[in-house]
């Protein structure tokens, strides 16, 4: 049994009187994929946000290796690599400086500055968008690339912060059918030769079954279904989208 | 039937208070037709009387001209330089002290507020006679609004670049030069440009006040009745103006 890299514990958070999230808790090791499954509305963005350390939960403990994640500070945010939906690369750099962005918690300030970086960091941000299939875009401005393309470039930047987990927030949700299943394809070959941990937030129930190890699925902020992917069948997507839990609702 | 009626009245109050503005307007900016009918030949005789031009001072002009186009020139490029960190500080959604954001708007404003000419005014009796009192009075309005507009334009902008590199373990200043500059960069040198071409125009009206450059000898033209002088200074700054408008419209295109 591997030790696990990631904890959640009892995470629960509320905006005024709306519980957001209810006692989170689910464990993941190195070399493992875990989809987030949910209805819109489910709490997948604020337990994002809480995994990722951009925001602390009001109760509950997250922690990378022991240490929890809204401590982390400074140049360790470099262990958890951010994918966001809307890609969130800088439009007017090119690829390989958007890569190269992922250095910027290795290398010291003056670099960042300057985009001055040294050979051994432009010889792995290189190296990433090979593995990304970006090899003979480096020098295309980012805002020329498509969506699929974006996308990728954004999964080399995590790639290199050389980080110990990858959060994907809804990697997917603008692209077409046949990038995602490129793009989640990418994270699941990554995650497994890496040895790091991805979780990644998804709409398709048929995506989360096909790519990811795990599947966890949250419904009105609570964990209704955490089962290995393989497992996944007809029941749990009655548990999340319009099983038990609502028929008892629409009840007299 | 009664709605229609009260909205006729409506536009006719309108048409009235309009009326009664411009009314008002022309008493109080004293406009007099007949002065303008006896001063227009006064201004066509000094127009004839200013042919040829009055070259033999060519060399003068010249060194004036110069100095008001490198106060220009160092007022805004200072200018720009300053407004980068100001516009940082001016923009509510990455300004990394927020309690000095409406602060920052407030000088920021105030800069803007006070024209260039205002400020030279200032400064020569602060810092003496001469370019040097220009060259101040031109860097603190333009910084007022370049780093406001720079401020406009980042709080417009997507953050999520930002909050992207931020979490790669960067820096806050590093993010920000990192993530911000590249889209600003374009921006700010355009307006760099545009703001130069317009305080060398601006800037020629800095030397009545003693503020240096070609100004001056505007003035001195004007004060002895010197019409073959003003002229050719009028001429000259016309041909400054549209070189450095053309020079500075093909750069822009250039950056954009």
């Amino acid at each position: 049994m591997k030790a696990d890299l990631f904890t959640a514990l009892g995470v629960t958070h509320r905006y005024g009187a709306r519980v957001a999230l209810d006692d989170v808790g689910f464990t993941l090791a190195r070399g493992q994929m875990l989809a987030l499954l949910g209805p819109s509305g489910a709490g997948k963005t604020t337990l994002f946000r809480c995994l990722a350390g951009l925001q602390r939960p009001d109760a509950g403990q997250i922690a990378l290796q022991g240490r929890d994640v809204a401590m982390l500070h400074g140049r360790e945010r470099r262990r958890i690599g951010l994918v966001f939906q809307q890609f969130n690369l800088v439009a007017r750099l090119s690829a390989l400086d958007n890569v190269l962005a992922g250095r910027l918690g290795h290398a010291p300030a003056w670099r960042g500055w300057t985009r001055q970086f040294d050979a051994a960091d432009v010889t792995l941000a290189h190296h990433c968008l090979e593995r990304v299939g970006l090899a003979g875009h480096a020098d295309q401005r980012a805002d020329t690339l498509s969506g699929g393309q974006q996308q990728r470039v954004a999964i080399a930047r995590a790639l290199a912060q050389q980080p110990d987990l990858i959060i994907a927030d809804e990697p997917v949700a603008s692209l077409d059918p046949g990038s995602g299943a490129g793009i989640l394809d990418l994270l699941k070959s990554i995650c497994h030769a890496d040895g790091l941990a991805v979780i990644c937030s998804l709409h398709q129930p048929d995506y989360a079954s096909r790519y990811a190890d795990r599947i966890l699925g949250l419904r009105a902020g609570r964990v209704v279904v955490d089962v290995a992917a393989g497992a996944f069948g007809r029941t749990h997507l009655n548990t999340l989208y319009d099983g038990p839990l609502h028929a008892t609702e629409s009840l007299p | 039937m009664k709605y229609p009626v009260t909205r006729r009245w409506r536009s006719w109050l309108a048409w009235l208070a309009a009326a009664a503005f411009y009314i008002a307007c022309w008493r109080v900016a004293q406009v007099d037709l007949g002065r303008l009918a006896t001063g227009l030949p006064k201004l066509g005789h000094w127009i004839a009387s200013s042919w040829p031009p009055d070259l033999h001072e060519l060399p003068l002009f010249g060194e004036r001209i110069a100095e008001t186009v490198a106060m220009a020139a160092i007022g805004t490029s200072v200018a720009m330089l300053l407004a980068l960190p100001m516009a940082v500080l001016a923009s509510r959604n990455i300004t990394p002290l927020p309690r000095l954001y409406y602060p920052a708007r407030w000088l920021l404003n105030a800069l803007r507020g006070i024209d260039s000419f205002v400020f030279a005014l200032l400064f020569v009796a602060a810092v003496g006679l001469g370019p040097f009192a220009g060259v101040i009075g031109i860097g603190l309005h333009t910084w007022g609004s370049a780093a406001k507009l720079l401020a406009d334009h980042i709080e417009n902008m997507p953050t999520g670049p930002l909050d992207a590199i931020r979490s790669t373990g960067a820096g806050r200043t590093t993010a920000i030069v990192y993530a911000v500059l590249p889209d600003i960069l374009p921006v700010l040198l355009s307006a760099a440009l545009y703001w130069w071409e317009f305080n060398v125009r601006a800037s020629t009206v800095l030397g009545v006040v003693g503020a240096g450059g070609i100004g001056l000898e505007l003035k001195n033209s004007m004060d002895l009745l010197d019409f073959p002088r003003l002229f050719t200074i009028i001429a000259l700054i016309l041909v400054v103006v549209t070189v450095l408008d053309q020079a500075s419209g093909w750069l822009r295109r250039r950056l954009v």
